[in-house]
């Protein structure tokens, strides 16, 4: 069964289509990259799926639960089965790294003991504890968040998503604001989660290298229309020349 | 045709050839600019005749001020120097000036839970509801626009003159100020951290206490320490109306002519306020770091 399926998705921003008809999978286990120019719908895309932007037309699958037509508690609990890293990683710096990843689990606790990290669940904790070591960073479980370097703290925000208990992962341009070490590491790691805990994860993508190297899947958009949907291995020059340069192929 | 200037070319200053290779371009003119230098001058002029009907209206005489200077060196001399008599003036002093201080800490610290509250409230990120949003917003701005002073008066008619009158006027005033200098902290603070938990599914209240709030502590510990430095300097006017402290003492020192006796209390407070600003600066420091 696939873990994301959508149909005809379309999106326009005051008049200006953003996304036409955008269809695809992700299966869970793979490494899905999305690719393309600025504004060529990426973002907005993985966007719809995790319920920060309403589409305006089409169908959002996750493990065959239809989302976009679910109200309120429902729908909050559908969509948490994705989780989402972004490309200015969002945790909070004067918390530890620890709360941060608690922070994820929040779903799980209920009414005036998830007010504060000092109310935390025991379970709750050692949970969060093992996210951290599965992104290689237990060992700075109680420094500050904002005190970590580039790299680990997007880490952290990866482990965030895992102790939310999520199969799905979107990572909307993870590793841009890294530097190429970094960027390598990470990519790696979202690589091996999906290989190895079978999460299906999608990640919008800068460059396409990155994308050779550690994603199994491309999808390349155009002008919010899918032109590309194939293995690495089939991102030849040309396709890419089409991605990132259209005019220069017309000309 | 001359070729582009080449600045990686160009000669050391000293060179004399220099000045034939700096090349210049006319400037093109900005319509835009003549625009905005028009705005500007109408609000000087504006401004200028705003503050010449100021001027007539508040009885602005510079004049009056050189001719009645001999009356206020009357009266400082009489002040100089300061009464420094320990039993009668300067114990009493440092008590009062102390109750000053005690009733700005309390004044400060009990209004933090309802300031935020209503911060809660009343900021567009962390409020439950548009109305509920509207609703604080009105009673802050209500809390904000009666002066301390009128509290204090409305206080002393319920629980009698003194210092805890003081207090309940503070916290009143007090929330209305810190409640909507916090409200905008967390309106201004970075709204990632608070969507990420949103998109992980946390609810509103846990979105507000793991990330609105938490982003900004600093902020909010900055405004305290800003609050409490001007709390105590209000709980001397306070005084004035019978809200105890040393406020107190310097109207009953000023009704009397003891004007000596009225030095030794502003010396007295003035200390304070020099050490609590100096606290609170260094707790801001530490803080920072």
């Amino acid at each position: 069964m696939t873990a994301v399926e959508v149909t005809g998705l379309s999106k326009a921003y005051d008049g200006t289509k953003v996304l036409e008809g955008v269809s695809f999978t992700v299966r869970p286990g793979e490494l899905l990259a999305f690719l393309g120019a600025n504004g060529s719908g990426k973002s907005t895309t993985l966007k719809c799926v995790i319920g920060l932007t309403k589409p305006d037309s089409g169908s959002i699958r996750l493990h065959g639960t239809e989302v976009c037509q679910l109200q309120g508690a429902a729908q909050v609990k559908a969509r948490s089965q994705a989780a989402m890293v972004f490309q200015k990683i969002h945790l909070v710096p004067r918390r530890t790294a620890l709360d941060n990843v608690c922070s994820g689990g929040l779903m799980r606790v209920q009414g005036l003991a998830s007010t504060s990290p000092a109310f935390f669940p025991k379970n709750l904790k050692e949970e969060a504890m093992a996210c951290l070591d599965r992104v290689g960073l237990a060992g700075s479980a109680l420094e500050r968040a904002g005190k970590l370097s580039g790299g680990q703290q997007q880490r952290v925000a990866i482990a965030r998503a895992l102790c939310q208990r999520a199969s799905v992962l979107l990572a909307d341009e993870p590793v841009s604001a890294l530097d190429p070490h970094a960027a390598e590491q990470v990519m790696a790691l979202l690589a091996e989660l999906a290989h190895t805990e079978n999460l299906a994860v999608a990640a919008v993508l800068h460059q396409p290298d990155l994308a050779i190297r550690h994603a199994d899947r491309a999808i390349g958009l155009l002008k919010g229309r899918i032109v590309f949907d194939g293995g690495t291995p089939a991102l030849t020059d040309q396709v890419l020349d089409t991605l990132y340069a259209p005019d220069r192929i017309a000309a | 045709m001359s070729a582009a200037p080449d600045i990686s070319r160009a000669p050391a200053a000293s060179a004399p050839s220099a000045a034939l290779l700096v090349r210049r371009l006319p400037v093109p003119k900005s319509r835009r600019r003549m625009a905005r230098n028009s705005f500007t001058a109408t609000a000087v002029a504006i401004l200028v005749v705003l503050h010449v009907i100021a001027f007539n209206s508040t009885g602005f005489e510079p004049a009056l001020l050189v001719d009645g200077a001999q009356g206020m060196g009357r009266f400082l001399a009489e002040s100089f120097p300061p009464d420094l008599d320990w039993e009668k003036v300067l114990k009493p002093s440092l008590e009062a000036t102390l109750v000053t201080l005690w009733i700005g800490l309390l004044g400060t610290t009990l209004s933090i839970p309802t300031a935020l509250l209503f911060a809660a409230f009343a900021s567009e990120t962390t409020t439950p509801h548009p109305l509920v949003y509207q609703a604080a917003r009105a009673i802050l701005s209500f809390f904000r626009a009666v002066p301390d002073v009128v509290f204090a008066l409305i206080f002393v008619t319920a629980v009698g003159l003194g210092p805890f009158a003081g207090v309940l006027a503070l916290i009143c005033h007090n929330t209305g100020v810190m409640g909507k200098l916090w409200a905008e902290a967390m309106e201004e603070s970075d709204q990632g951290p608070v969507q990420a938990l949103s998109s992980a599914g946390a609810s509103k209240l846990q979105q507000t206490f793991h990330a609105s709030i938490p982003l900004v502590i600093p902020q909010f510990v900055g405004l305290l320490l800003y609050r409490f430095d001007v709390n105590v300097r209000s709980s001397l006017v306070l005084g004035l109306v019978g809200a105890g402290g040393v406020g107190l003492l310097i109207n009953q020192a000023i009704k009397s002519f003891q004007f000596d006796q009225m030095l030794t209390h502003i010396i007295v407070v003035l200390i304070l306020i020099v050490v609590v600003d100096q606290a609170s600066a260094l707790i801001r420091r530490r803080l920072a770091a």
